[in-house]
């Protein structure tokens, strides 16, 4: 990393603690607890929920 | 939705050296957030570019958001004349990645990842702290919150 790029991240160090008080570390440590495997099975179920959130609120639009 | 499990399996069955990076990666490590496509970072070498297409053929690639009827030919020299890839596929959203920045590409990256199980398959995926300084390099606002969970796992897991 050259200085430039290192006092770019530097300067990006405020701004990221700030961003970390409102990070959900309960939900960070829920999943410490599932094997990656979970992981990823968690996120497509995610994916599916908003696909079902988006359909169900276009339908919605439309009457 | 993207079929992460399907996607990974095709590419491993034919062979393909790549690197799981970007939301895929993030969650592997204990991310919370909703990501819809599987990034990853592939080798640029002849022979594996030919099994990215091989594999990717039957899944019917084309560029995500790019208008239907463009003229798009899914083929090795395809890849070759390009470096970075957003594909919608039958199987969901790929990002094909020959480099990312403050990273490099497949060949200074496969030092930096470790190994994960997903669905029986095994992949490489790069690790939390080279995951944290890549998206640092990227700098994009949208990183910014990724970054600062990103960060709060590497807590978690020092502190446990």
């Amino acid at each position: 990393m050259n200085g430039a790029n290192e006092q770019a991240d530097k300067d990006l160090d405020p701004v990221i603690e700030a961003y970390k008080k409102d990070v959900d570390v309960t939900l960070i440590r829920e999943n410490l607890h599932l094997t990656i495997d979970q992981r990823f099975q968690r996120l497509m179920e995610l994916q599916q929920f908003a696909e079902d959130l988006r359909r169900a609120g276009r339908k919605a639009h439309e009457k | 939705m993207t079929d992460f499990h399907a996607l990974l399996r095709i590419l491993i069955e034919n062979d393909v050296e790549f690197i799981i990076v970007g939301g895929a990666a993030a969650t592997a490590h204990g991310s919370a957030r909703l990501t819809f496509d599987l990034d990853i970072v592939y080798r640029r070498s002849s022979e594996n570019i030919e099994r990215i297409v091989k594999a990717l053929q039957p899944i019917n690639p084309y560029l995500r958001g790019a208008p239907p009827g463009l003229p798009f030919s899914w083929s090795a020299e395809t890849v070759k004349r390009g470096l970075n890839f957003t594909l919608t596929t039958t199987l969901g959203s790929l990002d094909l990645l020959g480099e990312v920045v403050g990273g490099g590409g497949y060949d200074q990256l496969v030092s930096e990842t470790i190994k994960v199980g997903i669905a029986g398959i095994e992949c490489l995926c790069l690790n939390l702290e080279s995951l944290i300084k890549v998206k640092r390099a990227a700098g994009r606002p949208k990183d910014l919150e990724v970054i600062a969970e990103l960060e709060s796992i590497r807590d978690e897991t020092v502190n446990n």
